[in-house]
């Protein structure tokens, strides 16, 4: 294993919310200055941890990424996102394609990880480096028995420091429900 | 060293120190298994193991094995990996199956000799990610377990504590011929 592995992947274990537990609100790691955002609604639970640009690019440098791909992707308003299925009454079932961030206005879903995958292949990414990139991200779409979950890297694709409001949608036994995180911001 | 690749090293001792600082406030692992659905026979496993090593899923029919999808850069994954290992302990007739996605044996073995108790049981690469295709993984870790008849009994998407009394008595009830 490179010698930073052990690193990254504490460093990573760290990007969760300090309150984790909270129905709702917003956090600031002391230590870092990174922001959590975390609701709990129906039973499900979700947060938005902001990866740091420099947190990103010493991730993916060490996975094999150039630097001009790395960077790209440190700098699209990345956060590690968890959502997981505590009390939901039955399975959680969600699409990212269906989840809306609306920021200065205009609303659309978060950046797919098709687009991203389509950009490293233009760039000709190694492919281990294309698969951890995947299976980094938090999943374009899941289904979540009760005690299942998911943590993974979550990019709005905005510029450092945008701020946008976030609608996360999902279904139980066919009903709709959704939670709603404001005024998140993506970190400089 | 470029100063963005400095910093970032920065970042990295920084979350050394976080790591454990921040540890009482990382999401909680879970335990419990989901039934999975009856009859839906399990897709073929054939990869090798760190020693380069064969190993073949349907050469273990007729016992209860825990197929687990991890990498070492996957902080739940890498939480549950001691769990498995005493799960493993617990259970003796139920064989352990942790498959990494994506990355070589130097990696895996450098991680894995960190670990409190360290695996025993067969650590697989999964080098293309194919077999975690054939088996429809959406996020990592996801963990299923086949049953005796080779079909797929239980399923769990994200870390579990793999040595939990409740995780322990299903895979005993599976592995005595009951779900």
């Amino acid at each position: 294993m490179p010698p930073s592995s052990l690193p990254f992947a504490i460093l990573l274990a760290a990007l969760v919310p300090p309150a984790y537990g909270a129905d709702s609100g917003h956090s600031v790691d002391p230590d870092t200055g990174a922001e959590t955002w975390a609701t709990r609604r129906h039973g499900v639970a979700l947060s938005l941890t902001q990866i740091l640009p420099d947190q990103g690019r010493a991730f993916y440098l060490n996975r094999g990424f150039p630097t001009e791909a790395a960077e790209v992707y440190a700098t699209s308003c990345v956060f590690m996102a968890v959502l997981r299925n505590d009390a939901a009454p039955g399975m959680v079932s969600f699409r990212l394609a269906d989840w809306t961030l609306v920021s200065a206005g205009a609303a659309r879903p978060p950046r797919p990880v098709d687009d991203w995958q389509a950009e490293w292949r233009r760039r000709g990414l190694a492919e281990a480096a294309a698969i951890a990139f995947r299976w980094a991200q938090f999943p374009p779409e899941q289904e979540y028995e009760p005690g299942d979950w998911n943590q993974g890297m979550l990019s709005a694709g905005l510029p450092p420091g945008a701020a946008f409001d976030l609608t996360a949608r999902w279904q139980v036994a066919g009903q709709s429900y959704e939670g709603r995180l404001t005024d998140v911001r993506c970190a400089r | 060293m470029s100063v963005a690749r400095a910093k970032s090293l920065l970042f990295v001792l920084a979350g050394l120190w976080l790591g454990a600082a921040a540890a009482a406030d990382l999401p909680p692992l879970t335990h419990g298994l989901t039934a999975v659905a009856p009859g839906q026979p399990a897709p073929a496993l054939k990869l090798v193991d760190l020693d380069g090593k064969p190993h073949d899923l349907a050469s273990l029919k007729g016992k209860v094995v825990v197929v687990n999808f991890w990498a070492t850069w996957c902080p739940p994954c890498r939480r549950e990996m001691p769990a498995l290992e005493r799960l493993r302990r617990a259970l003796p007739e139920v064989v352990v199956l942790a498959v990494d996605v994506g990355e070589d044996a130097d990696t895996v073995f450098a991680f894995t000799g960190t670990l409190e108790p360290a695996p025993e049981f067969p650590l697989l690469l999964d080098r293309d990610s194919a077999a975690l295709q054939a088996w429809r993984v959406k996020g990592l870790p996801s963990t299923f377990v086949v049953g005796p008849d080779g079909s797929l009994a239980y399923r769990a998407v994200g870390g579990r504590e793999f040595d939990h009394p409740e995780v322990v008595a299903q895979l005993r009830r599976l592995a005595g011929g009951k779900k």
